[in-house]
């Protein structure tokens, strides 16, 4: 990729090693970085699902690769692939990675506003991921007390039993935040003051709106959390009692300003996941994005109502029962936005012209699988039947079936279609597609299972039922068993995923500048991109999606060509 | 929200019986709440499916340039939206009637018990014959609870150290155990059988072990079991926690 | 837009991936077999979160040095707390949490293997944590503990006295306490643990357990 780097209007001698790739201010660059710490991450993460599916498929047999998981690394297993792919692999590549790379090129501008505070929040996030791993290895080993880290389990040594890990974790995570914070001011600065002269706010892309709505709900709903894991740090290292019952504190503290982060945490991430998805669907079916206004406005809506939702995480947490009632209906309001976000998106391929490459099978199965998570969303939401489906691998199901979708769907979507603009080479198509087949299917294999089990009352964070009759019938084990089938295969099939990414790179075909006929700015200049990525900056006449305009040689209008 | 006796008449019903009085009635929600999205989903991705294949990209095949803001397009969007708003009150008005009868009021109790959890066990007191608590005669169990089939019970929560969740996935009843304080709720056994009590809130390294079973059990049966195991010589057993050795920091038995 | 380069080696690489997923599948065959010692070293990871990867314990989770202790002891606690004769009271907070772990092994192949590794682990001596008079305890313990236990407190496997030489005192205390308490040995099937209930109650208060605890102090492992 380096001999094709061109220095439009600078003249800079080729850097050495440390500042290329240590000090390198270019979003791109750093985009880069987050994009292959996230992959790295998501590998560790997959790496984990294999261990402790592996154990629920057959368990107590040793795990190839592993070891006999026993409940102590159960838990940590568990733990840790929860934090890694939600922290360290959905943000960093949905928001940093497809942020950093695409806010300047599609706002037609040379770089971020701050660059240098754009490199401290890699170095930062590239730091907490080292904490975290590293405390795979401290004495106790990793964290085991959930994701959620409920004190007073979490708040005391004597109770988990991984004080050190219970330590870095915490620190990991509020790095990590620090990290996203500093990304976040700067991402909501650049579109709001770096745009191209022309573009309007009803001119930027979606997709741009989108993470900078998720960033903005980061940024307001981080403040509580990061001031919740101060205190939980002092509770463990200083002996202080602010979760602690005993001293006059309260666990439940810690649940209401985990949960206040962490329900708009989901639209942080699903944001930019849809707006991945929406660029898509508007260049495969050559089809302007169905009501760009009520899009928009529909984002804002999902933002501010993920904002009152958060006790519906904790129905049956001990709060008082009369909140559950306000929180049902909060909850149950916020499926009207994402369902009119979802009716847009169906809506956009009617009058199209559909073409099913990869990036659009991506998309649109997204939009498939997204559906069924969205839906089973309303079981947990209603206070009424989450009394007996809460913490059951029913939430288990639900859950991937909104995150697989965001995590790892419409990444897969975002790689494929930006992939010539990055790499300056086209992806494989066929293996493209064999990938997509293979990924899809075995999801479903993977989570329908779960749902049945979870009706059955199999409860979460169980390294074996052999202790539960009702949950110990062969009948369910077969259901376990066909689930970690279906990762296996999953997990088998994104082998061809990574050969196809580091081969295309070298032998794929090479890229024209704009490979997929799209309108928007990135796809004006060469791929990859130069330093600095416009010769000249831009000007915009037009909005992002000016396909198939009766009266035009051409089916789609560029934003940045006068006429 | 009782549908009336339509048994093993939801789908998950096959896997796990259900046992209390309000067992059914998120049972018949969990159905209704089914059917709804169900329709929903299928209707969506049946949408989905046909507008890729109709539009797919065929030989000079030209696109429509729609804006999406035109009104009679735009109500093929609004008049799906209002249905779904109709939807969500058709669902969360009884979703809160089943959570109302089942977590806010709270029927008169015939017997109350008290439920505490620690790491990594349940443990249950009982009253005694006398039908009251922390009298001589309580029964104190490890891993078993006894109650009487159609008895309304009231069960005391608390915890002995950590954040728990109290979980009988046949009585469909499940409740957070929080450490420094009592939460009260109640269920109503109708079946008699033995079930599992689970553990649903991670709390650390035995937290898969922390198994307990409820015994639901006749009148009879469970008067017998009283008076078995509620003597004067076990009640002699004195009711104060296990003394902590000094070193030990954990062992704090909160009442 | 619609002709992409031709994939060469396109079918090595799908033949890559599929012999990769059957080689994966064939991996989980065959590793399952291993001796009994290395299954016991594996099953102690069970225990390490509280007893240390060396067996020395850790007071502040109640969990007692078990470094070296004799397997037959071992195995013969393990099967009382699957069974439910030990750690089933409702006062025993520190046997309900050891209760559960043993529950962990599911066969008695497995407890027979860890409890032959915990023997295996060399002892550690911890620094005494009570005080009290030890001369007074000598001839406590050997006027009531060492027709059992043995005059150097070494243990007798023929009556099922385990070793107390060594064991820490503050753990050592715990026990005595429990056992007058009737919260462990409560078990109509813990038939040790019944007879050393009215034996522990010999020991009437507090200093009479601290002394004769000053004297196991004094002895060597």
């Amino acid at each position: 990729m380096s001999e094709q780097v061109q220095h439009a209007g600078h003249d800079h001698p080729e850097p050495g090693f440390f500042l290329k790739y240590c000090w390198s201010t270019d979003h791109k660059m750093i985009a880069m970085q987050y994009l292959f710490t996230g992959m790295a991450m998501a590998m560790i993460g997959g790496f984990l699902a294999y261990v402790f599916r592996m154990q629920q498929g057959f368990p107590n047999h040793y795990v190839p690769g592993f070891g006999l998981v026993t409940p102590g690394r159960y838990n940590e297993v568990v733990t840790m692939h929860g934090t890694i792919m939600i922290f360290w692999v959905a943000m960093p590549v949905l928001i940093a990675a497809f942020g950093n790379y695409l806010i300047p090129l599609m706002i037609g501008c040379d770089d971020m506003a701050f660059p240098r505070i754009n490199r401290l929040s890699y170095q930062i996030f590239l730091l907490s991921a080292i904490v975290l791993l590293g405390s795979f290895l401290v004495k106790g080993g990793a964290f085991g007390g959930a994701w959620t880290a409920y004190p007073p389990l979490s708040a005391s040594g004597a109770y988990n039993l991984t004080p050190i890990g219970a330590t870095l974790w915490l620190l990991a995570v509020a790095l990590e935040f620090v990290a996203f914070l500093l990304g976040g001011i700067n991402f909501t600065v650049t579109v709001m003051n770096s745009r191209a002269p022309g573009m309007k706010m009803f001119d930027i892309p979606i997709l741009i709106w989108m993470i900078v709505l998720a960033t903005v709900i980061f940024m307001a709903s981080a403040g509580p959390l990061i001031a919740g894991a101060v205190m939980l740090l002092f509770d463990q290292t200083m002996a202080t009692g602010f979760y602690d019952p005993v001293r006059g504190g309260d666990p439940l503290l810690w649940q209401h300003l985990f949960w206040f982060f962490g329900h708009p945490e989901v639209y942080v991430v699903l944001l930019p996941a849809m707006g991945i998805v929406a660029e898509i669907i508007a260049v495969f079916a050559r089809k302007k994005l169905f009501g760009y206004k009520s899009m928009l406005y529909s984002t804002w809506g999902v933002g501010i109502l993920s904002f009152v939702v958060w006790a519906h995480h904790q129905f049956v947490a001990g709060i008082d029962p009369r909140m559950a009632n306000v929180f049902t209906v909060t909850t149950l309001l916020i499926s009207i936005p994402v369902a009119e976000l979802v009716f847009l998106y169906i809506a956009t391929l009617y009058g199209g012209s559909i073409r099913l490459d990869t990036p659009m099978l991506w998309a649109l199965g997204f939009l498939a699988e997204f559906l069924i998570g969205g839906v089973t969303g309303i079981f947990l939401g209603s206070s009424g039947t989450d009394i007996y489906l809460h913490d059951t691998y029913f939430l288990i199901a639900h859950f991937h079936y909104t995150f697989v979708p965001i995590a790892i769907i419409s990444v897969f979507a975002g790689i494929t279609f930006w992939y010539p603009k990055m790499f300056g080479r086209m992806m494989n198509e066929t293996l493209g597609k064999i990938h997509f087949w293979g990924t899809v299917i075995p999801f479903n294999v993977i989570f329908i299972p779960l749902f049945m089990t979870g009706m059955a009352g199999d409860q979460r964070r169980i390294y074996s039922y052999a202790q539960f009759a009702e949950q110990s019938r062969p009948a369910l084990q077969h259901l376990r068993t066909t689930s970690t089938i279906g990762l296996l295969v999953m997990l088998s099939f994104q082998l061809i995923f990574i050969f196809n990414f580091f081969w295309s790179m070298r032998n794929g075909k090479r890229a024209e500048a704009n490979p997929w006929r799209s309108t928007t700015l990135e796809w004006t200049v060469p791929s990859p991109p130069p330093h600095g990525n416009f010769a000249e900056l831009p000007t915009v006449y037009r909005g992002p999606y000016e396909y198939g305009l009766p009266g035009r040689a051409d089916d789609y209008w560029p934003q940045n060509a006068p006429n | 929200m009782d549908f009336g006796e339509v048994t093993e008449a939801v789908m998950y019903e096959r896997y796990i019986t259900a046992a209390s009085t309000y067992a059914h009635s998120i049972d018949h929600l969990f159905l209704l709440i089914a059917a709804l999205v169900g329709f929903w989903l299928i209707v969506a991705e049946v949408v989905l499916f046909a507008l890729v294949f109709k539009f797919r990209e065929k030989e000079g095949q030209s696109t429509r340039y729609i804006t999406g803001e035109e009104k009679e397009l735009h109500r093929w969007i609004t008049i799906p939206h209002m249905l779904v708003i109709l939807c969500d009150i058709v669902i969360i008005v009884p979703a809160i009637l089943v959570w109302y009868n089942i977590k806010q009021a709270q029927p008169p109790a015939d017997r109350t018990v008290r439920v505490y959890a620690q790491q990594w066990a349940w443990s249950f007191q009982e009253p005694g014959p006398d039908g009251k608590l922390d009298t001589d005669d309580d029964v104190r169990t490890v891993g078993e609870l006894h109650v009487t089939v159609n008895t309304t019970y009231h069960f005391e929560l608390m915890s002995r150290d950590v954040v728990h969740s109290f979980a009988i996935p046949s009585f469909r009843l499940k409740q957070d155990a929080l450490p420094g304080r009592t939460i009260t709720g109640w269920f109503r056994p109708n079946r008699v059988g033995t079930y599992d009590i689970q553990c649903t809130q991670m709390c650390g390294l035995g937290h898969a072990l922390m198994a307990g079973r409820v015994i639901v059990e006749t009148q009879q049966d469970h008067a017998a079991w009283l008076m078995r195991n509620s003597n004067p010589s076990l009640a002699a057993q004195p009711a104060a926690p296990a003394p902590a050795p000094e070193s030990t920091t954990m062992a704090e038995v909160r009442r | 837009m619609r002709e992409y380069k031709k994939l060469a080696p396109r079918q090595i690489a799908l033949w890559t991936s599929f012999l990769i997923l059957f080689g994966w599948g064939l991996s989980g065959c065959g590793l399952g077999s291993t001796s009994a010692a290395m299954r016991g070293q594996q099953l102690f990871q069970n225990c390490v979160p509280c007893h240390q990867v060396d067996g020395s314990g850790n007071p502040q989770v109640g969990a007692p040095n078990i470094a070296g202790m004799k397997a037959w002891y071992v195995q013969a606690q393990l099967q009382k707390f699957r069974a439910g004769t030990r750690g089933m009271h409702f006062s025993d907070v520190e046997g309900m949490r050891m209760r559960p772990m043993a529950l962990s092994l599911i066969t008695d192949g497995d407890v027979t293997a860890v409890s032959a590794y915990v023997e295996t682990l060399p002892p550690v001596k911890h620094a005494p944590t009570l005080t009290g008079d030890a001369h007074a305890g000598d001839n406590q313990f050997h006027l009531v503990c060492a027709s059992c236990h043995g005059t150097n407190g070494e243990g007798n496997a023929d009556v099922k006295a385990p070793r107390l030489a060594g064991v820490d005192d503050w753990y050592l205390a715990t026990q005595l306490r429990k056992f007058k308490a009737g919260i462990r040995g409560n078990n109509s099937k813990d038939i040790e643990g019944r007879l050393m209930r009215p034996m522990a109650r010999i020991l009437t208060d507090e200093d009479a357990i601290r002394n004769v605890m000053a004297y196991l102090d004094t002895l060597k492992p």
